[in-house]
């Protein structure tokens, strides 16, 4: 009898705490359903829309976020550069390549939650694309760093992860069809500070 | 022996049960976190401020962000209407250079947006009415509600959010003013 209460006690603790720990978990990795690849930036074209898959559904009630509609904007977010590995605030990186169409975008250096990077100066960690150096080809190359760079310097500060956030605004990619031949600039690393 | 493979065996059952518990329990924690989350935008916003009230959503306004606002070169605010109680009209004044309008539903999934080149002479001003609303309205429509933007959402509670773009610091107190000067009322029709 005792043995079969403690049985029973055992597979509703396996459901129960099996089923709320896996709904954590599934929460709390960036990597969703739903994600849009381009190189290494990644984008979610439908959270916080009526046709978001569940997991999307549950993590914008969590998070409270307020997603960009389509006639707003697209994000994309970056967490590793082309050779594979996590950013961090405390590399040099250089983000280059063409843009696609949008009226402006946006670029910053974001930490775990998406926040902006604190820099701790008067200069945000944020670019805009009315306020950047085009090449002659009209692409554009930015240097990310803590310390000053020539050209376009995007600044970051502190260590640890880093994340890039760009975002076109106005944009016809917004609209799903628009994503199959969009090309993102590339992340590279151009060293650390030891 | 035999009896230590049963007992096995029968532990075998019961994780076999728990884990197909843990599916069930998965699916539905899954469905009802939206339900019952305390953290939505909706609950964060009804705890800063009351319906048809503008609430900024940047930290520039002093104090923490509400709602997470993601762009640190956007200013953002946002009110919170019912549809039940009739139409709400969004307006704001002034030119700034670049303005975006989302209309989420109590549960913060977007449901329309449109942005400055939508709109006449680049002014917002808009009406978010209920379908119900709409037929009313289309049978006489008043004079000052010509020009404005009619979204049509079948929802009851809903939010309104205003973006603008701060390309530099210059821009700041001219893209504060024109989302402090902007209301959120109730239309009487």
């Amino acid at each position: 009898m005792l043995k079969n209460a403690f049985l029973m006690l055992l597979s509703l603790a396996i459901a129960i705490g099996g089923g709320g720990a896996s709904v954590w978990y599934a929460l709390k990795v960036q990597d969703g359903v739903g994600a849009i690849r381009i190189g290494q930036w990644t984008a979610f074209p439908d959270i916080g829309t009526p046709a978001a898959d569940p997991y999307s559904k549950a993590r914008v009630a969590r998070e409270g976020v307020l997603a960009l509609g389509r006639a707003e904007g697209l994000s994309f977010v970056a967490e590793n550069d082309a050779a594979g590995e996590r950013l961090k605030r405390e590399c040099t990186y250089m983000i280059a390549g063409d843009l696609p169409t949008a009226r402006f975008w946006t670029l910053y250096a974001a930490d775990q939650s998406l926040g902006v990077v604190e820099t701790g100066k008067s200069r945000l960690a944020a670019l805009q694309s009315y306020g950047v150096l085009r090449q002659p080809d009209n692409s554009v190359a930015i240097s990310v760093s803590s310390h000053p760079m020539p050209g376009n310097w995007l600044l970051t500060d502190g260590s640890g992860r880093m994340y890039f956030v760009l975002t076109f605004y106005d944009t016809p990619i917004a609209s799903s069809t628009g994503l199959s031949d969009v090309s993102l600039p590339r992340i590279t690393k151009v060293g650390c500070d030891a | 022996m035999r009896s230590f493979f049963a007992a096995l065996r029968r532990l075998f059952h019961v994780v076999l049960l728990g884990l197909v518990g843990a599916g069930i329990v998965h699916i539905v924690v899954l469905l009802l976190v939206p339900e019952f989350s305390e953290r939505d935008a909706w609950s964060r916003l009804s705890m800063a401020s009351d319906l048809y009230r503008m609430n900024r959503l940047d930290a520039e306004a002093g104090g923490a962000p509400v709602v997470k606002s993601v762009d640190p070169l956007f200013y953002a605010t946002a009110c919170r209407f019912d549809l039940d109680e009739g139409m709400v009209r969004i307006r704001a004044p002034g030119n700034v250079p670049f303005w975006s309008v989302s209309v989420y539903d109590r549960s913060g999934h977007n449901i329309y947006s449109f942005n400055d080149h939508t709109a006449t002479g680049g002014k917002l001003d808009a009406v978010v009415l209920t379908p119900a609303q709409m037929i009313d309205v289309r049978r006489d429509l008043p004079e000052d509600l010509q020009g404005a933007i009619f979204v049509e959402a079948p929802i009851d509670e809903g939010i309104f959010v205003i973006r603008s773009f701060v390309p530099d610091d210059s821009w700041k107190p001219i893209v504060s003013r024109f989302l402090e000067q902007s209301s959120c009322e109730l239309q009487d029709f």
